[in-house]
Formats: C-alpha cells, sequence, structure tokens
C-alpha cells in the first residue's frame, strides 16, 4: 500500500464506525453474554445461581447416551445435505443467469428470488398444502392416480424439513454463484471448446474452479442459516425432527435452563464455526493460481 | 494442410446482417486475412468457421467435408482471442496441456510437446508461472503455443496484436508470419489494421458491412483496388471524377475529368456512359516543372507537412477539390506557390462511382 492512500483509509474506518458499534452493541456483546452464561452455576428458581462451574458443558458432551452430541451431528449432517443439494440444483441456475442473454431470465431471476419475498411460515404453510400426509396435494394425487393406498410420508420427518430449506435457502446459494460466474470471461470457455473440450467439461475445467469463491460464500451460507433454522423443522418436522436450535431453544423458554441453553448453543456455534473454517482449508486449494 | 470453402455464408442477428454471402476458398497452408473497419463482419465469421457462431445459411468445408453441424471442438482448430483468454487458475504449462490432454495425448508426450512449443514461441522458462505473471506480450505467445500446440488443421486469430503497444505489434506481425510459413499451418486472421494485413497475408479480404468487397493478394488490392471504399481504406487516396471516353489498349483508357484530359490504366469493364473515380494515390503524384503534359494539373500549394523522408502536400486545384501528394523532402515550394501535379497512367485505377 502506498501512503497515498492512508488518509482515505482513516475516512472509511471513519464511515464504517456506526457500523462498527452496532455490531458491538446488538451482536458481540449478546454472543459474549451467552458464553458467559454458559459457565454459569444453573438453578431452578432463578436464570442462574452464583458461582461458574464447567458443569453444563460435561453435561452436553458426556451425557451417556450421547444424546447431544447425536442431535448435533444430525443437524451438520442436515447441514451438509441442504448445502449439497442446494449447490448441485443451484450451479446450474446461477449458470443460466448469469449466461442467458435472453428476455426469460429476468422472470426466472423473480422466480429464483420469490422465496425470500414471501415469510417463513408463509412458506411453510404452502409447502404442507402440498405435502401434508392425507390431504396434501402430492398424497391426494397419487391416491386419485390410484398408484398408493394410504400415503408416502414426506412431512414431519427429514424430508419435508431438507425439501423445506432447500426451498427457502436456495437463493442465499444461488445469488453468490451467479455474481462470480458473470465476472469470469465467456471466453475462457470458447478457448476449452476450441481446444476440444465438449461444453460440459469446458464449464467443470474453466468455469467451475474459477466460480469457488461464489461457491464457498452460498455453501457457508446455506449451511449456516441451515444449523441455525429453527421455524421450518418445526412447522415440517414437528415432534420427529429435532435439532440443536430446537433443544437450545426447549431449554431456554420450557425447561428455563438458561446456563445448559447457552452450553448448548455455544457448542453448536464451535462446531459450525470448525466445518466452515474446513471447508475453506479444503476448497481454498482448487484456486491457488487466481488468489494469494 | 487443410483447405477451406466458404459458400455464401449468411449471418444475421436479431436485426443485423453481419455477415452477407460471403463466399471464399482458402488454400493449403494459406495466410488470408479478414480485414475491414469494426462491425463490418470479421469476427462473426471467424467464430462461423469456428464453431461459435451457427450460420443463418450457406455452407463451410473443411477440406471437402461440411462442418456446419459440428461442434467447436470436433472441428479441429486453433484459436487465439483478443484478450487471449488465458485460463488464469493454471499454469503456463497447464493451459497448452489443456488441448493435449483433451485429446487423450499419453503425458511424456504432453511434457515433450509443450516444452517444444514453449520453446517456439521463446518462453522456455515461464512454464511453471500464472497467466497474470507474464507481461502481455508473454501472455500472447502462451494463447499462440496453447493455440498450435494440438497441431490444428487451421489456425484462427481474432485481433490477436490489438491489446500489444505499437513496437511489440510491429514485431510480432513478422514473428506470427514466419510461425505460420513454418508450421505451414492454413491460418485465418482477423485484422482492422491495414498494415498488419498487408505484412502476413497471402490474400487479403476486404470487408465492409458483411460483404466481401475484394478478395486478393496485397498488391492487387492496393494497385486496383474493386470499390471505391476499398480505395479509400486501404492507404490515401485522391478521388478525382472521371468519364471514360474511349479505350485506348486492354489496360488503358482515356478519360475527361474536372482537371482536363487525362489517361489512365483499367483493364475493367467500361460501358459507355458509365461514371469513374480515378483513383490516384499520394505517392503516385509528383510536382513537376513540364505544365504542357500528359496527365497534369494545376493546383496552389496548401498545407505542407515535412515528415524527414519526404513532404505530404496538398493542392488546391483550379476547381476546388483538394489533392494529397508526395514531394521529396527538399521541394522549396511554400504554402500558396502554383505547382503542377503530375501522375503516371500506371499508377492510377479506376472504380465504380
Ligand atoms: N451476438 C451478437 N448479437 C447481436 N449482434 C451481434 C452479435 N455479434 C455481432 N453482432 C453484430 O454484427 C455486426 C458484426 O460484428 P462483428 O463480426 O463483431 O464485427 P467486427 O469483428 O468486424 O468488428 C455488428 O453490427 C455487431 O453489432
Ligand atoms: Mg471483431
Amino acid at each position: 500500500m502506498s501512503t497515498a492512500t492512508r488518509p482515505a483509509r482513516a475516512g472509511a474506518w471513519l464511515l464504517a464506525a456506526p457500523a462498527l458499534g452496532l455490531l458491538t452493541a446488538f451482536l458481540v456483546l449478546p454472543y459474549l453474554n451467552m458464553v458467559v452464561m454458559s459457565f454459569r452455576t444453573p438453578s431452578t428458581s432463578n436464570v442462574f445461581a452464583p458461582g461458574f462451574t464447567i458443569a453444563n458443558y460435561v453435561d452436553v458432551l458426556g451425557d451417556e447416551d450421547l444424546y447431544y452430541l447425536k442431535i448435533l451431528w444430525e443437524t451438520l449432517s442436515l447441514g451438509f445435505v441442504t448445502t449439497l443439494i442446494c449447490l448441485v440444483l443451484g450451479f446450474p441456475l446461477a449458470y443460466h443467469l448469469a449466461r442467458s442473454r435472453s428476455r426469460w431470465s429476468a422472470l426466472l431471476y423473480a422466480f429464483v428470488l420469490s422465496p425470500l419475498l414471501v415469510g417463513v411460515v408463509v412458506r411453510c404453510y404452502g409447502w404442507i398444502i402440498i405435502l401434508a400426509n392425507n390431504e396434501g396435494l402430492i398424497n391426494s394425487s397419487l391416491r386419485q392416480l390410484g398408484w398408493i393406498e394410504t400415503y408416502i410420508p414426506l412431512m414431519y420427518n427429514w424430508v419435508g424439513v431438507t425439501i423445506g430449506l432447500v426451498h427457502i435457502f436456495l437463493p442465499f446459494m444461488i445469488l453468490p454463484i451467479t455474481a462470480a460466474i458473470q465476472s469470469i470471461d465467456p471466453r475462457l470457455e470458447e478457448a476449452a471448446r476450441s481446444l476440444g473440450a465438449s461444453r460440459l467439461t469446458a464449464i467443470r475445467r474453466t468455469v467451475l474452479p474459477l466460480a469457488v469463491p461464489g461457491i464457498q460464500a452460498g455453501s457457508i451460507l446455506v449451511f449456516v442459516l441451515t444449523i441455525s433454522s429453527y421455524v421450518i423443522p418445526v412447522l415440517l418436522g414437528g415432534f420427529n425432527v429435532v435439532l440443536m436450535p430446537t433443544l437450545v431453544v426447549q431449554q431456554l423458554l420450557d425447561a428455563m435452563l438458561w446456563p445448559f441453553g447457552a452450553a448448548l448453543a455455544f457448542v453448536l456455534a464451535i462446531a459450525g464455526t470448525v466445518v466452515v473454517w474446513l471447508y475453506l482449508v479444503l476448497t481454498n486449494r482448487l484456486i491457488r493460481g487466481v488468489t494469494g | 494442410m487443410t483447405r477451406v470453402a466458404i459458400e455464401r455464408l449468411t449471418k444475421r442477428f436479431d436485426d443485423t446482417l453481419a455477415v452477407d454471402a460471403l463466399d471464399l476458398e482458402i488454400g493449403d497452408h494459406e495466410f488470408v486475412s479478414l480485414l475491414g473497419p469494426s462491425g463490418c463482419g470479421k469476427t462473426t465469421t471467424l467464430r462461423c468457421i469456428a464453431g461459435f457462431e451457427e450460420p443463418t445459411s450457406g455452407r463451410i468445408a473443411f477440406d471437402g467435408v461440411d462442418v456446419v453441424d459440428r461442434f467447436p471442438e470436433e472441428r479441429n482448430i486453433g484459436m487465439v482471442f483478443q484478450n487471449y483468454a488465458l485460463f488464469p487458475h493454471m499454469t503456463v504449462r497447464e493451459n497448452l496441456a489443456f488441448g493435449l490432454e483433451m485429446r487423450g495425448v499419453a503425458s511424456a508426450e504432453i511434457e515433450r510437446r509443450t516444452r517444444r512449443a514453449l520453446e517456439v514461441v521463446q518462453l522456455g522458462d515461464f512454464g511453471h508461472r500464472y497467466p497474470r505473471q507474464l507481461s502481455g506480450g508473454q501472455q500472447q505467445r502462451v494463447a499462440l503455443a496453447r493455440a498450435i500446440v494440438i497441431e490444428p488443421a487451421i489456425l484462427l486469430l481474432d485481433e490477436p496484436l490489438a491489446n500489444l503497444d505499437a513496437k511489440l505489434r510491429e514485431e510480432m506481425r513478422f514473428f506470427i508470419r514466419g510461425l505460420q510459413q513454418e508450421v505451414g499451418i492454413t491460418t485465418v486472421y482477423v485484422t482492422h489494421d491495414q498494415g498488419e494485413a498487408m505484412v502476413m497475408s497471402d490474400r487479403i479480404v476486404v470487408m465492409f458491412e458483411g460483404v466481401a468487397d475484394q478478395i486478393g493478394p496485397p498488391q492487387e488490392i492496393y494497385n486496383r483496388p474493386a470499390t471505391r471504399r476499398v480505395a479509400s481504406f486501404i492507404g490515401q487516396s485522391n478521388f478525382v471524377a472521371a468519364e471514360v471516353v474511349a479505350r485506348e489498349d486492354p489496360d488503358h483508357v482515356r478519360l475527361t475529368t474536372p482537371l482536363g484530359p487525362m489517361r489512365a490504366r483499367f483493364s475493367g469493364e467500361t460501358p459507355p456512359g458509365a461514371k469513374f473515380d480515378l483513383v490516384l494515390r499520394p505517392e503516385a503524384v509528383a510536382v513537376t516543372d513540364d505544365a504542357g503534359g500528359d496527365n497534369t494539373f494545376r493546383g496552389r500549394l496548401e498545407e505542407r507537412y515535412f515528415l524527414g523522408n519526404q513532404l505530404a502536400c496538398r493542392l488546391r486545384t483550379e476547381d476546388g477539390e483538394l489533392m494529397s501528394l508526395v514531394a521529396p523532402p527538399w521541394l522549396a515550394a511554400e504554402v500558396g506557390a502554383e505547382l503542377v501535379g503530375h501522375f503516371a497512367a500506371d499508377r492510377t485505377w479506376l472504380v465504380a462511382r
């Protein structure tokens, strides 16, 4: 950096100060409060008793049936699966959005963004109408066609939760990938094809690796949103799908066990961070030539 | 190693006719340039040959085999793009190896051929670098090496020198021409730079608005332009309105012009009453003392520019036309002087008005 840019830098910090202040007040402080809470002594009559302990973490990690670790693993697994499905569905759509010059692509854009325009509860009820076991659109149609006798369980299980999550988080995968692909020169694909690559191979060898930053951003967004989602699993999964956020809310609101709930939340946050970090380390190798 | 036959090639985008019924035969080992102003359809023609654009109508054949229905990857072409389109996430060596991998060449052979290609473009030590670590000229040569290492049937280049500085551009003309001669590859070269096309090409296709006005060797394009716009696009020209009076011999005609009666070289058709423009290149016009001779005209010196090896002059003729001519740098005449211009009949040509 040359010295000439320094005053500009100082100005930028000043401009960022209000945002930083807000972030500290509403994000960092509550987070610190949660960490402190997770080390407090639980109490049945109060929010917490005096003194500090690691008992909450011992309870989470050392449970005899590994109950909480199993829920953690299922939460992370749901994160992997949702992210993977969003990536597989989202990449072709993002590619199309970035490359198409047709007048229909504006319509496709609106379609892709539509899940963000409707509240989460409304969207879930939409899915309930489609997926419900007896009167749902899919099951009643299949029954009328005579293809099934009773119903295929599409709701109050992992299938329903995954469908709902994929639908709602797909835009978070598509938008960063579209932006990444738009910045990739279409001539690279043509160069690859002139050298003998098929259309798909050209995309795989040029667009895919160069879109990795967009894929990283989209995947992290979807993964983090999934493992911390509460409303969709509750509405579409019912009692059959228990995830970490569900447990945390139960501890905080139903059982009033704030220190234990805080410990659960913190364990989830750490696990999520580790997964994201591992993912970045692994995928950064793919783009060694472009960055750094 | 490959002949290319283009017949009635037409490409229409929504409302623009980019290429209009182009006919072109390219011989084995031949270097053909597509030359013309921006937007005349050069790139579109090249992309039709490559297979990136589907012709609206017409035929393209390599060695007699129609390729219109083939994908670009099935045409065995080497292509150099204006911005080079090097793969930024691959090293120079990986860029070169890409086409060979696609052809299933064994890795030892890939290693050998990429190394040789890098030596040919004088980048032997740069194989491990990434494109962004190279200068523009080096990137250009990598793009060239990547296109020829696969030993394609046809080499296609779209303004490959447009992004280089003037000096490098000059050098690369000879380098690319030399390489093409050495490899003996059939080449189609797109440019809007007439100097480039002149130096490098066996034949030049001069295009305007999708139409090829003339196809021929550089000398022919320059000395016997087929249309007025070819004459004014290639080099500089004075145009003098002329009417054919009579044919003198198969190669010469007598004319009446506003400058007086003239003799000109022209072997084309001269239907009676046809109106022409006499094409007079500035360097074909000399200042003379002999006021009464054949093919002379009077004018007042209006502008003079000393260019070192020559003096560029503009004469205002009696009927008000401005004529450019090239005088020797020692010509003593000052602005305002009355001069006589003279040209040899054999250095002129006629184009339809
Ligand atoms: N993909 C396209 N869509 C619409 N019009 C195009 C497209 N490509 C080229 N054109 C038009 O076709 C004409 C010829 O373009 P081009 O072949 O690129 O010219 P050149 O390479 O000679 O500058 C231009 O008028 C251009 O605007
Ligand atoms: Mg062009």
